[in-house]
């Protein structure tokens, strides 16, 4: 039996995370928490209850399907106590509405191999292959190692999309195995980082420093813009300067937007970061940053 | 004799007709003359009766030629009439009995209406149709088309000939006439070379006509249209005796023969006007603008025809006399297709891994910009199909040319219109309440023994059951094919399209009395995924898992799931076709082979050079669906079943390239064509171009024979179901044809938005 992985979804014909036409596996584990993050089902390890409340049409099926207790029906509709919920999936079964949806499987890497090769020419044809996402692909290094070197047997282009957030090891380990790295910079001032992410700078900069030590053209600079947090010349300006001084050229900035709301809802939790921070940013809205990227030798692409 | 209404609507008409220029009196009279000369010449030979006939319509039966027209013809159609295909008039010696009816009532006094009624009433005995229909449909099992009711629908008529364009052009009228009086020398009695020889005047008679009308035109015209009339003069002068020598002679002699001969689709226009275009643009007689706008016009021709699903022109792939010269009339055919944006012509590209980067370009420009043009098609895989399925050699194959809805003949050589469709999904509910149909409760096995559903203890067994029902349909299937050639041959000889077909003038024989080269058919087959999701269902959730039985599962089917929901939920929940998944694929490719090898075992049998499956569709898989019960798939009573080869609308969950792959899993050997869709945003086309050509690419390398792109914002088509007077213009892709999506019916529509796009 080969390793296993826990996933969030395998997406193919993605096309917006690296070059030409990708599947992309998201890995569930994430050691960062991000207050905007749009996977939020993605952060930690295991199957997630799911409720899509625009679909359901309170009949009660689901609260009569449940053995464990754990949904009770108050006013017409379903209320879920995910505490004593034990992933039977029976309520997900019962429903009609396909209301509930559980998110999350274990995987083994050979079955997941098998999905990506199914789309192996199509890579080649478009200058494409796979990229490991998450969550924080690293998390789940065995697997993640295990995964790449798969797809390096069979002569795939790998890319690892990565907050950066672990032992400089781990790098050092898998770098022969990828040939791309979307890399997260968030923030330049340490203060800043682990305030709203929990991350550690001098750690993500010496992952960075390391990559770009043996082959800057191998990382892209990903830099989601976040209102309230690094929306403002100052902070992209540092981070612009960062990648100056490793010798970074490619920088990709992300308007933040708010498709990841409803899958708060959907697993219970508050966004508080999108209720404080409801406007998406616009394309155009960067250009400005593009301009002062562009001024210091930089290729900006607003997108992924 | 079965009961059948002879009122019934006998094709998809969705584009709208241009109203008749004749008076309602003088349609009449035409009606009564056409009707008296078929009277008279009933004693006479097939060949003698078809001219003394076609004398009746041609040249009568033009138009006035209208301002914009760079070449002449346009042509009325009445009820009563000759043709070969049910878009344009009718087949034979027809009458199209609801036309003829609704005409009547137009008319204004009793006496007229009663003359009406004493042609009614010989048609009935005399409409080619009619004829065959009271030969070969049943109460239960064959109807008529288009009788949904029924499993097996039938019909007579030579739909899709791709005339030897190259030929007329070669040779002239003049040297066709000298070549059929050399043979006739030798067998002077021939009737078919006499009669041939009869539609060569015909011929003169309307190029005479038009010209006279031309001049008649040139004294209230401005000077510009008088200098194009003074073309269009010579023109039809040349080409009464002459090989044209100019693209607009060229043109001309296509466009005048195409209409007398009823031909509604033009083959591989590039490679036989392309040489005529080039050397007027380098010698400098016409610029490239004069061939654009020769172009443009003959598209406005074309759509003005309005036969929904045929105006098919062919342009690129191998086995082209004169690439260079082809390319340069496909590069300007593409931005005319690109510009235009009409549902007809059907603009249809040839390619091969040769194909250019810029030709590529230049179709996918077209496609991102709304045109549904140019359909796709892969010389790479189709050749060597066409090659095994067809029975000929490559070089002969390389000839290959669809139409209509995507039917493959071979230009000029081929006969294959498609006279039988067969609903497989509505075959399957039939079979699984032993020969009851749910839908109406009216037995259609026709006395096949079924066994009862509690009886399968494998799904092999039930699978095999199965199967030997569909043989029986197979069977009356080429039966009905076979003799609607038989019963057309007994009243007509399509003249004009067999003076164009080999190896008639060689042979001495009309088309369907053994003068065509190479006698094909096919056959349209409905709900072939929505059957193998459903033989999924069934092996999955009754033998493999066994959640419910065969006898419950059918209860839930026949409740049309009301009060089995979790049922459906669990039939939708089962691996479907279009995801690449090699469970439901499986299953799909399974069928597919079991029933495309035995149509065409079946044609080989009986004689035929081919008889193979179409998956090709127009919407009719709407319509059937609508009276088709519901089915293990999930699918709801009287839903729409699938389109073509696509899955059913939304099961497809895994993006573009599972959906391609699943597609390309058929081996394209076995069937005479097969249509798939797949619909983008513009933003999604347009902004990852390099992205979508490598995804076309890769899809076609992997053996996808066929592909048709509708590039639509998302929530344009449910604007344009509340608001149509918004959308006048705007086009979709159906399955084998385009439409104005507005000009749909809501049923229709409503598939077309079912379907995933990709964004």
């Amino acid at each position: 039996m080969s390793k296993t992985l826990a996933i969030m979804e395998i997406e193919r014909f993605a096309i917006h995370d690296g070059p030409g036409i990708r599947t992309t596996v998201f890995l569930q584990g994430c050691p960062l928490h991000c207050k905007w993050c749009a996977n939020p089902e993605s952060q930690k390890i295991g199957t997630k209850l799911l409720y899509l409340s625009n679909k359901c049409n309170g009949c009660g099926d689901c609260y009569r399907a449940c053995v464990y207790k754990a949904i009770t029906f108050e006013k017409d509709r379903p209320v879920f106590h995910r505490d004593k919920c034990v992933q039977c999936r029976k309520c997900e079964e019962a429903c009609l509405q396909n209301a509930i949806h559980f998110s999350g499987e274990i995987m083994e890497v050979d079955e997941i191999v098998d999905i990506i090769l199914k789309d192996k020419d199509y890579y080649q044809n478009s200058g494409g292959g796979v990229t490991v996402s998450g969550g924080e692909a690293f998390v789940q290094f065995e697997g993640f190692l295990a995964l790449l070197q798969k797809c390096k047997e069979n002569n795939l282009h790998t890319a690892v999309e990565t907050c950066g957030q672990y032992d400089v090891r781990k790098i050092k380990e898998a770098m022969p195995l990828l040939d791309l790295f979307l890399f997260d910079l968030k923030h330049a001032n340490a203060q800043q980082l682990y305030e709203y992410t929990g991350g550690n700078l001098e750690q993500i900069l010496e992952n960075i420093q390391y990559i770009a030590s043996i082959d800057p053209n191998k990382i892209i600079l990903r830099v989601p813009v976040l209102p309230g947090f690094n929306f403002d010349e100052q902070s992209i300006n540092d981070i612009f300067n960062l990648a100056v001084e490793f010798g970074i050229t490619n920088i990709h900035l992300l308007p933040y937007h708010t498709l990841g709301m409803s899958k708060y809802e959907q697993l219970g939790l508050n966004y508080d970061y999108a209720i404080k921070n409801k406007k998406s940013i616009l394309k155009e809205e960067l250009t400005p940053y593009q301009k002062m990227g562009e001024e210091k030798g930089l290729k900006i692409q607003i997108g992924g | 004799m079965a009961k059948f209404d002879v009122n019934g609507e006998q094709n998809v008409e969705v584009s709208i007709k241009i109203p008749s220029e004749k008076s309602l009196n003088e349609q009449l009279e035409i009606m009564e003359l056409y009707t008296k000369r078929h009277m008279e010449c009933s004693n006479q030979s097939n060949a003698y009766r078809e001219v003394e006939c076609l004398k009746v319509l041609y040249p009568r039966m033009f138009r006035s030629i209208e301002t914009q027209d760079k070449i002449a013809g346009r042509i009325d159609f009445l009820p009563i009439g000759f043709g070969c295909v049910t878009s344009l008039g009718g087949v034979g010696h027809y009458c199209v009995f609801n036309k003829l009816k609704s005409f009547q009532a137009s008319l204004e006094y009793e006496e007229d209406k009663r003359r009406v009624d004493v042609l009614y009433d010989y048609w009935l005995e005399n409409d080619l149709k009619t004829l065959y229909c009271n030969e070969v449909l049943t109460d239960t099992t064959i109807g008529r088309f288009i009788d949904v009711e029924f499993p097996l629908i039938a019909t007579a008529r030579l739909s899709g000939m791709m005339l030897d364009y190259p030929k007329l052009l070669e040779k002239g009228i003049g040297g066709l006439r000298k070549d059929i009086e050399e043979v006739l020398k030798h067998n002077p009695s021939n009737n078919f070379y006499i009669g041939a020889l009869g539609c060569l005047d015909i011929f003169v008679d309307s190029a005479e006509h038009l010209r006279m009308i031309a001049i008649g035109q040139m004294e209230y015209c401005n000077e510009q249209r008088r200098q194009e009339l003074v073309i269009i003069v010579k023109g039809l002068e040349k080409i009464k005796s002459d090989k044209p020598e100019t693209f607009h002679e060229a043109i001309q002699i296509v466009w005048l023969f195409a209409l007398l001969a009823g031909v509604i689709n033009y083959g591989r226009l590039d490679d036989y006007l392309g040489p005529y275009m080039a050397r007027d643009i380098d010698s400098g007689l016409i610029t490239e603008e004069d061939a654009y706008d020769y172009l443009l016009r003959l598209w406005t021709m074309i759509e003005n025809r309005r036969t929904t699903v045929n105006g098919r022109i062919i342009v690129g792939g191998r086995g082209r006399k004169h690439p260079e010269e082809a390319d340069r009339f496909l590069h300007i055919a593409m931005k005319v297709a690109k510009n235009c944006r009409y549902v007809e012509p059907q603009f249809t590209l040839r390619f091969d891994k040769e194909t250019s980067d810029q030709i590529w370009d230049e179709a996918l420009d077209a496609l991102g910009a709304g045109a549904t043009y140019p359909t796709l098609y892969n010389d790479d895989v189709n050749i060597p199909a066409v090659s095994y399925g067809m029975r000929v050699d490559e070089m002969t194959a390389q000839q290959y040319v669809p139409f209509g809805c995507t039917e493959f003949v071979i230009q000029g050589q081929s006969t294959g219109t498609p006279n039988v469709c067969i609903n497989l999904l509505k075959l399957l509910n039939i079979f699984m309440n032993e020969g009851i149909d749910p839908m109406d409760g009216k037995n259609k096995a026709n006395g096949c023994v079924i066994k009862p559903l509690a009886s399968y203890n494998t799904f092999e067994e039930f699978y095999e059951g199965y199967k030997e029902f569909l043989n029986y349909y197979l069977d009356l299937s080429v039966f009905a094919q076979y003799h609607s050639y038989e019963v057309m041959n007994r009243h007509v000889s399509f003249l004009f399209s067999s003076i164009l077909t080999d190896d008639c003038i060689l042979r001495g024989k009309a088309l369907l009395d053994g003068g065509v080269r190479y006698l094909g058919g096919t056959n349209e087959t409905y709900g072939n995924i929505n059957t193998s999701d459903s033989l999924w269902v069934i092996k999955h959730l009754v033998f493999d898992t066994k959640k419910y039985t065969l006898v419950e599962l059918n209860q839930a089917l026949l409740a049309n799931f009301e009060g089995y929901e979790q049922v459906r939920k669990e039939c939708l929940n089962c691996d479907k076709y279009g995801n690449d998944l090699d469970t439901a694929d499986g299953m799909a490719n399974d069928l597919y082979e079991f029933v495309a090898k035995g149509v065409r075992d079946r044609g080989i049998k009986i004689g035929m050079q081919y008889f193979l499956i179409v998956i090709s569709n127009n919407q009719l898989n709407t319509e059937w669906g609508n009276r088709t019960a519901a089915s293990p798939d999930g699918r709801l009573s009287g839903m729409y079943m699938n389109p073509a080869n696509n899955p059913q609308g939304g099961a497809d969950k895994n993006g573009p390239t599972a959906l391609l792959n699943s597609i390309a899993k058929f081996d394209a050997k076995y069937h005479a064509g097969s249509v798939q869709n797949i619909k983008f945003t513009p933003k999604m086309f347009n902004e990852n171009r390099f992205t979508i050509k490598q995804l076309f690419r890769t899809y076609f390398e992997r053996g996808g024979c066929h592909l048709m792109v509708t590039v639509i914002d998302r929530g344009v088509l449910e604007d344009a179901m509340k608001y149509p007077e918004k959308y006048p213009n705007l086009i979709v892709r159906v399955s084998g044809f385009s439409a104005v999506f507005v000009n749909l019916s809501t049923n229709v529509q409503q598939e077309l938005l079912s379907r995933m796009l990709y964004d």
